[in-house]
């Protein structure tokens, strides 16, 4: 928190401006259909930030993250609807389910390197893709196949997680992108995420220095499994309706991906630049060209991908943030540092 | 009691044997070479010290504590720190970042963590250095950077593995009093080399490897005049050169 903290003023100063804008947005958008294009580029920030803990620190590529978000949408959902439970305890079991099967699924792949864990990753998540289309009921829960789950509607109540007013789901999403967004902080700056970029890099070096990397890449693994199932329940509650493809799908797991690499992996900021950029691109296409190139924005995806590895390898964060320095740090700067590390390291 | 005590150690890889029944003792404080010709399996038998590669038989003692078979992870936090011939740094990351991580083998708290590695980064000269990312550093400064790295973790001993290899011969000349300044604060090291002239003005100690055997050991100048040594090294003519 010292760390945190220990920025300069102005850039103190803009975060929090920032932050207060964030939180009186939805005084100032009245329209819902905004709103829930909003909504969506936190949603999407948010699943993209927790791909970051294994995609972006751990060195590998997982290309199947939506089979976690899905665990949670339909733990949460069959949970509220069988037993009545609220899904706020729901999200918390799907979430530990999401974690304990990407664990398990981690065991083996997470020691594949390069394109062997994504295609491992890939097949995972469109076998439980399948495996979810092809099974109408588990025990006493029903999952329909591919025609999905609609939630029945509820009154607006914070027990039922259903609320009349978009800015309700706003706020929650946001809060949660924050939490998020914060513990990656957290995490790159202690021992967990030291470990983790040393084992991506270099495994048999850092093996040398006392690192287990089998061990920190699946306690990524855990904690990133168990947000992204969180972010699923929250999904259902929103749109009230889901089906396998719509939440396990390949789409999802590859615009995942997409909004990492062209935003930055392996930043705190990359995912929620992502997003930013590429949900607009993926509403418009959707709404305007919907019905006559349906996947046409993973096209456009891929494009705008294709130019920024071109040009900024390490994803949009890179020129931005060479960008705030120039305004922001140059002035005040030290001649001693070295600008290759902008970070505000204190001594 | 020796603080690395190898018994009768030999690595198989079906069918060739690298490393055949080798057997050396390390004592604390010491610094101990082990020299051969190319190929003569001393980065194997390294590699079975630091636990890269399981031995096929035979034993591994590190401070009485049998090491033979285990991982490295767990060789290192036992004590036993190697360096890389061909150096790993983690290239995208500065410095500074990739000695913390050898520090956080000591400490659970980043703060420690870079206290101890901004200490090791001033004992090796490269703390001006911190900053700058590894991938752009220098050969000599990224095998430095392979010693501090492997330091901040506190090792009681330290295996190097041909810290000099690619070296030009007046950066070796600088090289040799860091490895004894590393040794004289009391780490115990085991230097892997074949540049002579390295490993004769370090070691108290020499082991010389050819063919997988072990076939001198001693002191370094009673070594280089052993008939076996000239031969594995020169050839058999040259022996009677020397008499």
């Amino acid at each position: 928190m010292k760390q945190l903290l220990n920025q300069k003023p102005i850039i103190l100063l803009i975060s929090a401006l920032l932050l207060g804008a964030l939180f009186i947005l939805p005084l100032i958008v009245t329209s819902p259909s905004l709103m829930q294009i909003i909504i969506l580029i936190v949603l999407y920030a948010y699943f993209t930030s927790t791909w970051n803990f294994v995609g972006g620190f751990a060195g590998v590529l997982p290309l199947g993250h939506s089979a976690f978000i899905g665990i949670g949408a339909y733990t949460s959902t069959v949970l509220f609807q069988t037993f009545g439970i609220s899904p706020w305890f729901g999200m918390i079991v799907g979430g530990l389910l999401a974690s304990l099967v990407g664990v398990i699924i981690g065991l083996p792949t997470l020691k594949l390197r390069g394109a062997y864990f994504a295609l491992a990753t890939i097949a995972v998540g469109e076998g439980m893709r399948v495996l979810f289309e092809n099974v109408k009921q588990v025990g006493p829960f029903k999952i329909n196949g591919p025609s999905g789950i609609s939630l029945p509607l509820m009154e607006s109540s914070f027990w039922t997680f259903q609320f009349g007013s978009k800015a309700t789901y706003y706020y929650i999403i946001l809060i949660m992108l924050l939490v998020v967004l914060l513990l990656t902080y957290f995490m790159m700056n202690s021992k967990v995420g030291y470990y983790l970029a040393a084992g991506g890099e270099e495994p048999e070096a850092a093996e040398a220095l006392g690192i287990k990397v089998s061990r920190y890449k699946l306690i990524a693994m855990a904690i990133s499994c168990f947000l992204a199932a969180l972010g699923g329940t929250f999904y259902a509650q929103l749109m009230l309706y889901f089906y396998p493809k719509s939440i396990m799908g390949l789409d999802l797991s590859f615009e995942i991906a997409f909004i990492a690499l062209i935003g930055g992996r392996g930043t705190i900021l990359g995912p929620v630049l992502g997003a930013l950029l590429l949900r607009p691109v993926s509403e418009l296409t959707r709404i305007y060209l919907g019905a006559s190139l349906p996947g046409l924005h993973l096209v456009i995806f891929g494009l705008i991908l294709i130019v920024v590895m071109r040009y900024y390898p390490k994803g949009l964060v890179e020129p931005i943030k060479k960008l705030i320095d120039r305004f922001i740090h140059k002035p005040a700067r030290g001649k001693a540092d070295d600008p290759s590390n902008p970070s505000a390291r204190q001594e | 009691m020796a603080l690395l005590e190898v018994k009768n150690v030999t690595k198989r890889f079906s069918g060739l044997i690298a490393v055949n029944d080798v057997s050396m003792s390390v004592e604390e404080g010491q610094i101990v070479g082990v020299i051969g010709p190319n190929g003569a399996g001393k980065t194997t038998l390294f590699n079975c010290i630091a636990g890269a590669l399981p031995p096929s038989s035979g034993s591994i003692l590190f401070d009485g504590q049998e090491v033979a078979g285990k991982k490295p992870y767990q060789i290192c936090q036992a004590g036993v720190t190697r360096t890389f011939q061909v150096v790993k740094p983690f290239a995208t990351k500065t410095v500074l970042y990739n000695t913390v991580v050898g520090a956080f083998a000591t400490t659970q708290h980043l703060h420690e963590a870079e206290t101890k590695a901004i200490e090791v980064l001033k004992f090796l000269d490269l703390y001006n250095k911190r900053d700058v990312v590894s991938q752009s550093l220098t050969l000599p400064e990224r095998k430095k950077l392979e010693l501090a790295r492997a330091l901040a973790t506190e090792p009681k001993l330290l295996l190097l593995d041909e810290v000099m290899a690619g070296l030009r011969p007046q950066e070796v000349t600088e090289m040799l009093p860091i490895i004894r300044k590393i040794n004289e604060t009391g780490v115990t090291i085991v230097i892997v080399e074949h540049i002579m002239q390295a490993i004769m003005n370090l070691s108290e100690k020499i082991y010389v490897i050819s063919f997988g055997k072990k076939i001198a050991e001693g002191d370094p100048h009673d070594v280089v005049s052993d008939e076996e040594v000239i031969k594995a090294y020169l050839g058999d003519e040259y022996v009677a050169t020397q008499h």
